[in-house]
């Protein structure tokens, strides 16, 4: 794994596979010193470069915010998602996960069986959304939507933001902004129909 | 967002298990792919793993050469989380720092508000530090939030994802816990 970037990390001491990331290596000449005052150098050069890299590379969505205001903040989920996957409202996974917990009761006899870590929390989360008494309407009322060419994505978000009005559906969602005129009727009417069907308070 | 996304895996059986009648052999893949399922907890792609829900199938078996172990090619639906640019969630405060609050938001526990997205509120400092806004509007430990996730970034070694998200448009912040006609402040 070291041997990736292996310009000058002949002495690098178990980087631990880091070595093989940090070009900035290089950088630094005094190449002869093996031990821990190179080891320290090199470990603090890697983190930086480390951290630069990681902003500068893939991972730069979360600082690079900022400089992603040229495009407008809006849900393009459809471009993002992985292949074969679909999106879930909160109220359809929240049962799911229940169903799978329930299960569990029985399977955790067997101490082999185990559920990930955040199955736990990701159910918490889903309980606390639950605001629908009946996930499949839901689903069937907003579906009425996808005929105006509202996706998925958008749905599940219409779903999962338990929306009163439909100023705040627009506001929350931008890239139906666009279509208001012609979106306006269908959404206020599936808003009325989503109020029959919310759990009361 | 919740995902259900259908895969397919490659579960690895010891050539012990392999004794076993069908049913047995049977198990054994499943509980491996549980196994290897719980021991990934997050993808770059799929966001956290949750459950698997079903298995679909169970291809045919190959003998690896040196080992004796047999791998079959399971095919399965599972549910995962993930958070999206653009998405509107919410999460509970879990940490009030000057420049900003840490939440959590179902398994992701490192989601970050700078104080620079959440418009007019003002960092109160104190032995329980708070942002207040002219309102009277309070974000503290325990505030439920809503916000709009600005973007997400995937940690290879730690193998979670970190979120930033702000409160910097109409309807976003603090939510009551419970549903209800006047359910959150507007900024």
């Amino acid at each position: 794994m070291s041997d990736k970037g292996g310009k000058g990390f002949t002495a690098v001491p178990k980087g631990k596979g880091k070595g093989g990331k940090s070009s900035l290596k290089e950088a630094t000449p005094k190449g002869k010193d093996d031990g821990p005052a190179k080891s320290k150098k090199t470990r603090n050069v890697q983190f930086s470069s480390q951290a630069a890299a990681s902003t500068k590379g893939k991972g730069g969505q979360a600082d690079g915010g900022a400089k992603k205001d040229k495009e407008p903040l809006q849900l393009k989920l459809e471009n993002e998602l992985p292949k074969g996957a679909k999106c879930l409202m909160d109220c359809e996974a929240a049962d799911i996960l229940q169903g799978v917990q329930d299960h569990m009761v029985i399977l955790s006899k067997d101490p082999s069986i185990k559920l990930p870590v955040s199955f736990d929390r990701a159910l918490q989360y889903t309980e606390k959304s639950t605001n629908y008494t009946d996930p499949e309407s839901v689903r069937q009322v907003l579906q009425n939507l996808k005929t105006y060419g509202v996706t998925d994505g958008e749905i599940c978000v219409m779903a999962n933001v338990y929306p009163e009005t439909a100023d705040e559906v627009f506001a929350l969602l931008p890239s139906l902004k666009a279509r208001r005129i012609m979106l306006d009727d269908p959404v206020n009417d599936v808003l009325s129909e989503l109020a029959k069907l919310k759990k009361s308070a | 967002m919740f995902l259900k996304t259908e895969l397919q895996w490659n579960v690895v059986i010891p050539a012990e298990s392999l004794d076993a009648k069908g049913l047995m052999l049977q198990k054994a893949i499943i509980v491996r792919l549980l196994d290897d399922f719980a021991e990934r907890k997050a993808t770059k792609d799929l966001g956290y793993l949750l459950a698997l829900t079903t298995v679909e199938k169970i291809g045919e078996g190959k003998v690896r050469q040196h080992t004796g172990d047999v791998l079959f090619p399971v095919t399965f639906s599972a549910i995962s989380f993930k958070l999206f640019r653009g998405e509107i969630l919410k999460g509970v405060v879990h940490k009030v720092l000057k420049q900003g609050v840490i939440l959590r938001c179902g398994p992701i526990e490192n989601v970050y508000l700078s104080s620079s997205k959440m418009p007019d509120y003002n960092y109160v400092p104190g032995e329980n530090p708070i942002f207040l806004n002219a309102k009277s509007s309070k974000i503290e430990k325990g505030t439920t939030l809503r916000f709009i996730v600005i973007g997400a970034k995937w940690l290879e070694a730690e193998r979670e994802f970190q979120a930033l998200v702000g409160l910097h448009a109409d309807y976003l912040g603090p939510v009551s816990g419970a549903p209800s006609a006047s359910m959150y402040d507007l900024p």
